[in-house]
């Protein structure tokens, strides 16, 4: 069997131009307010804490879900959408479509890494934010991030203990994964057009990333 | 069948056919499924369905390893990170057994480290996919290794 070498996935590589949240060089920015580390997560970000920190994002149709074990001590927050085909074709759209894939991933790799912390999936629980109506003329992207987050929680028995979605205003949610406390701020609409141009941006990349991690056969 | 993999099309059409028209009957492959994630193995399964594949389901290593230890199973595909095993131990202990020494075993992951990759290839691992899969890649690597 032949070896195919595989580009890292568009999460690491787009990653790769700025700092992430938590490693060496971005140790969160202390708040004086609350006396804890900040940490601002992107869209296509997650990250996750055992420390007494707080997760901070601002959120138009994009879907933050905040997922902690409360006995372990461990939390953390995502910040996604699902993707949408520029053109309509098939492969977008259904069971096993690029949006539905893509969508479980950015939720199983925050889940898979509150898990590695140590928290048990039984005793999860879950904080949405976000799915707001912000880009002109496409309206149904939030609606549609919302739909999916809810599915997919539901079909993984994940129990929802709070939301704050759709509507037509920009949040910003700060997460406190220790206390599972959250603070949603609704931004004024002037804050929504530099807001909808990023995620509109943000869509684009993503309909031009092919929804696919890459596959390594090991020789013997 | 709709939505059939190149190479899988033919085996489906040789299901049809009973033993009595053709000397080699064969059945659809039989491929385990293990993860822990219900969305991840509804996806899964149905990719593979598709396909004309069999598909037998399990939600971790322990229950993997049950099944496999008690049906022949033609292909494994397995996530890493699962509670009670994961599906490096997995793929070891499946080794570890004498009708599993050559089937192919491949790992389906948000893992992408080096590191984790050649955990998996000395465990005795197949190939290793990347999620998100994209599900023609998936279906062409399991008809490269079957």
């Amino acid at each position: 069997l032949k070896s195919t070498p595989s580009d890292p996935p568009f999460h690491e590589r787009r990653r790769a131009v700025r700092l992430l949240p938590g490693t060496p060089g971005n140790d969160g920015i202390l708040d004086p307010r609350f006396g804890k580390k900040v940490f601002k997560l992107l869209p296509g970000d997650f990250f996750v804490t055992r420390r007494d920190e707080i997760l901070t994002t601002v959120l138009g149709s994009c879907i933050a879900a905040c997922i902690r074990d409360p006995e372990a001590g461990v939390g953390g927050m995502n910040h996604f959408m699902l993707p949408t085909a520029m053109h309509d074709s098939g492969a977008w759209t259904g069971n096993a479509g690029n949006a539905n894939r893509y969508g479980a991933f950015a939720m199983e790799s925050l889940i898979n890494a509150v898990l590695k912390l140590g928290a048990r999936r039984e005793r999860l629980e879950v904080k949405l934010f976000g799915g707001a109506a912000v880009i002109p003329g496409m309206s149904d992207v939030g609606a549609r991030n919302i739909e999916f987050v809810r599915d997919y929680l539901a079909t993984e028995a994940l129990p929802v203990t709070a939301e704050s979605v759709g509507d037509v205003t920009p949040r910003r949610v700060n997460y406190l994964p220790r206390t599972g406390d959250v603070l949603v701020r609704r931004l004024r609409l002037v804050t929504r057009d530099s807001l909808a141009q990023r995620e509109r941006e943000y869509l684009q990349t993503l309909a031009r990333e092919p929804v696919s991690g890459g596959v390594e056969l090991f020789g013997s | 069948v709709p939505g059939a993999g190149r190479g899988t099309a033919a085996r489906v059409a040789a299901d049809r056919r009973g033993p009595e028209q053709y000397g080699v009957w064969r059945m659809a492959s039989l491929i385990l499924a293990v993860d822990d994630s219900a969305s991840m193995r509804q996806m899964v399964n149905f990719t593979l369905k598709g396909a004309g594949y069999q598909v037998v389901q399990a939600t971790d290593g322990v229950e993997a390893l049950e099944y496999a230890r008690g049906n022949a199973v033609d292909l494994v595909l397995t996530d890493v990170n699962m509670p009670r095993m994961d599906g490096i131990t997995l793929v070891r202990e499946l080794r570890a057994l004498a009708t599993y020494r050559y089937t192919p075993m491949l790992v389906l992951t948000t893992e992408s480290s080096q590191e984790k990759k050649m955990q998996g290839k000395q465990a005795g691992a197949t190939g290793w996919i990347v999620k998100p899969f994209n599900p023609d890649q998936l279906l062409a690597t399991i008809a490269r290794v079957l």
